[in-house]
C-alpha cells in the first residue's frame, strides 16, 4: 500500500498511499463545499457574467491559501505537490459553483 | 476537542448568517421593485455580511475536516511493533504435525487468556 | 434586454420543489442501492486457487534464495506430472455466476435508469411550461433549445431557463453534492474495498482458473534454479574486508 517516488535530490521516499488518499479526499471535501458556498455567495451578491467567474477563481485561490495555511510550513509532509491542490477538479467545482450561483441568483434576484 | 466544537458552532452560525443575507437581499430586491427604483447594487451591509460569513464558513470548514495525515510511509511504520510487521500470512502453517501425533488429545482447560494454547511458544 | 417579471409563486411551487425533488431522489436512490446490492461472496475454491497462484508466482520470483532441494520440492508440489497441484486440480470454467451477474445488472438498471425516466417524465408533466429562472451570465442563441425545453418562445433571451431544463441542470450539477452529503458512506465503501485488497489480494479470482493454471504451470516449468546465494560467503567477506589480499591475510592470522 505504498508508492515510491524519487525526489530531486535523488533520495527515495516511500509514501503511504492510504494517507495520500485520505488527505486528497479531505481537500476534495473542502473544495466541493467551497464551490457550493461561494456559488451561494455569488448568487446573493447578484454577480453577473464575468464577475461571477472571477469570484470563483478568487474563492479557489483563497481556499488554496487556507489549506496551505492549515498545513503550515511543512506542507511537504502532507502533499506531494502544491500545484495539484490548486488545479485538481477545477471544472467539477465550476459545475457545482454555477448551479448554486444560478439557484441563489434565481431565488434572490429574478423574482 | 473543545476547539472542534467551537468550529462547528461557528460553521453553523456562518451558514445561518449566509441564509440571513440571502433573505435580506431578496427583501431589498422586493422593496426596490415595489418602490419602482432601479437596481444598482446591494446595500453595503448585506455585501459585507455575505463575504464575511463566507470566509468564516470556509475557514471553519477546513478546521472541521480534520488534520491531514503524514504521507511518508516511514512515519506510519515507526508506530508499528515488530509483531505486526513480522506477521506474514504466507508462512502460516495449519497442518501441524501435532495433529497426526496426538490424535486422541483432549483440549486443555482454558485457563490462560485468549485462544493461546500452552503449547504455543511465547516470543 | 427587457426585465421579465415572474410570479413569486413560481419560485415557491416550481423552482424550489424541483431542486428538492432532484436532491432527495438522489439520496433515496443511494440508500435503495445500498439496500438492494448484494455482497459478493467469494467461494472457497476460488480463494484456494488464487492463493496457489500467488504462491507459485512467489516461488518463481524468489526461489533463487532457497536451497536447491527446497526449490525442487516446491516446484514438484505444483508441477509434478501426476500429483502436482496444477495438474490434479480440475476446475469447471466459470459459468454458474452468470445468473448472479445478470441479476446484478438488472438491479443496476433498475436503480439508475428507472427513477431517471419516471421522475423526469413526472417533472415534465407536472411542472411543464414555466420559465423558472435566469442564468446570471450571458449565453449565445445556441443554448436556447438546451435551456428552454418546453418553452418555445423565439423572442425570449437565451439566459432564461425553463422548468424541464432546470431539472436537468440539477441532475448534472448535484452529483458532487451527493458525494459531499453521502461522503461518509462512499468512503466506507472505499476503505472496505481497500481492506479486501489488502487481506486477500486473492478475492479477485481469475476468470478461468483452468487457463490461469495452465499459464502458471508453463511459467513455473521454464523457471530454472539459479541460486542467488552461491557466492554469498565470498561476497560477504569481500564486502567486509575490502579486497582479496586482506582476506587472505586475515584468514592466515
Amino acid at each position: 500500500m505504498s508508492g515510491r517516488l524519487t525526489t530531486k535530490t535523488g533520495e527515495i521516499v516511500a509514501y503511504s498511499e492510504a494517507a495520500i488518499r485520505g488527505n486528497i479526499s479531505a481537500v476534495e471535501y473542502c473544495r466541493t463545499s467551497m464551490a457550493a458556498l461561494s456559488g451561494c455567495a455569488a448568487g446573493i451578491l447578484g454577480l453577473n457574467g464575468l464577475l461571477g467567474f472571477l469570484f470563483y477563481f478568487l474563492s479557489v485561490f483563497v481556499l488554496w491559501l487556507l489549506v496551505l495555511a492549515k498545513s503550515g510550513t511543512q506542507w511537504r509532509k502532507f502533499f506531494i505537490n502544491r500545484q495539484s491542490l490548486l488545479t485538481n477538479n477545477f471544472m467539477g467545482g465550476l459545475c457545482t459553483y454555477v448551479l448554486f450561483w444560478t439557484f441563489l441568483y434565481g431565488m434572490v434576484h429574478v423574482y | 476537542m473543545g476547539t472542534k466544537i467551537v468550529n462547528r458552532i461557528m460553521l453553523i452560525t456562518g451558514l445561518i448568517s449566509l441564509l440571513h443575507a440571502a433573505f435580506s437581499a431578496a427583501h431589498h430586491r422586493t422593496y426596490l421593485r415595489l418602490t419602482e427604483q432601479d437596481w444598482t447594487h446591494l446595500p453595503v451591509d448585506v455585501i459585507v455580511q455575505t463575504v464575511v460569513s463566507l470566509l468564516v464558513v470556509v475557514y471553519n470548514l477546513i478546521q472541521v475536516v480534520g488534520n491531514f495525515k503524514e504521507i511518508r510511509a516511514t512515519v506510519d511504520m515507526q508506530e508499528k511493533s515488530w509483531d505486526t510487521l513480522g506477521n506474514l500470512p504466507s508462512f502460516y502453517t495449519f497442518n501441524h504435525r501435532g495433529m497426526a501425533l496426538y490424535q486422541n488429545y483432549e483440549a486443555e482447560p482454558t485457563t490462560n487468556i485468549g485462544n493461546k494454547s500452552s503449547l504455543d511458544v511465547d516470543y | 434586454m427587457t426585465e421579465l417579471l415572474i410570479d413569486p409563486n413560481i419560485r415557491v411551487w416550481v423552482f424550489l420543489p424541483i431542486v428538492l425533488i432532484t436532491f432527495f431522489v438522489g439520496v433515496i436512490r443511494h440508500y435503495v442501492s445500498v439496500l438492494i446490492s448484494s455482497q459478493k461472496k467469494a467461494e472457497i475454491t476460488q480463494i484456494q486457487d488464487s492463493q496457489a497462484m500467488i504462491r507459485a508466482r512467489l516461488l518463481r520470483e524468489n526461489g533463487k534464495y532457497l536451497t536447491p532441494h527446497s526449490f525442487a520440492m516446491r516446484k514438484n508440489f505444483f508441477n509434478h506430472e501426476e500429483t502436482g497441484y496444477f495438474k490434479t486440480q480440475k476446475r469447471a470454467p466459470v459459468a454458474q455466476n452468470s445468473t448472479a451477474m445478470l441479476t446484478d445488472m438488472v438491479k443496476g438498471n433498475f436503480i439508475n435508469v428507472l427513477p431517471m425516466v419516471i421522475i423526469g417524465g413526472w417533472i415534465n408533466w407536472m411542472f411543464s411550461g414555466f420559465v423558472t429562472t435566469k442564468v446570471p451570465f450571458p449565453l449565445t442563441l445556441r443554448f436556447k433549445p438546451m435551456l428552454q425545453r418546453g418553452v418555445e418562445l423565439a423572442s425570449l433571451d437565451a439566459a432564461w431557463v425553463s422548468s424541464a431544463s432546470w431539472y436537468f441542470l440539477n441532475v448534472f450539477g448535484l452529483r458532487s453534492i451527493y458525494t459531499l452529503v453521502l461522503g461518509e458512506n462512499n468512503q466506507a465503501d472505499q476503505t472496505q474495498a481497500q481492506a479486501d485488497a489488502m487481506t486477500g489480494a486473492a478475492m479477485t479470482m481469475p476468470q478461468d482458473p483452468k487457463a490461469a493454471f495452465k499459464a502458471e504451470w508453463e511459467a513455473l516449468e521454464i523457471t530454472e534454479y539459479h541460486s542467488a546465494l552461491k557466492n554469498v560467503e565470498k561476497d560477504m567477506l569481500h564486502h567486509a574486508f575490502g579486497s582479496d589480499v586482506s582476506i587472505e591475510n586475515s584468514i592466515r592470522q
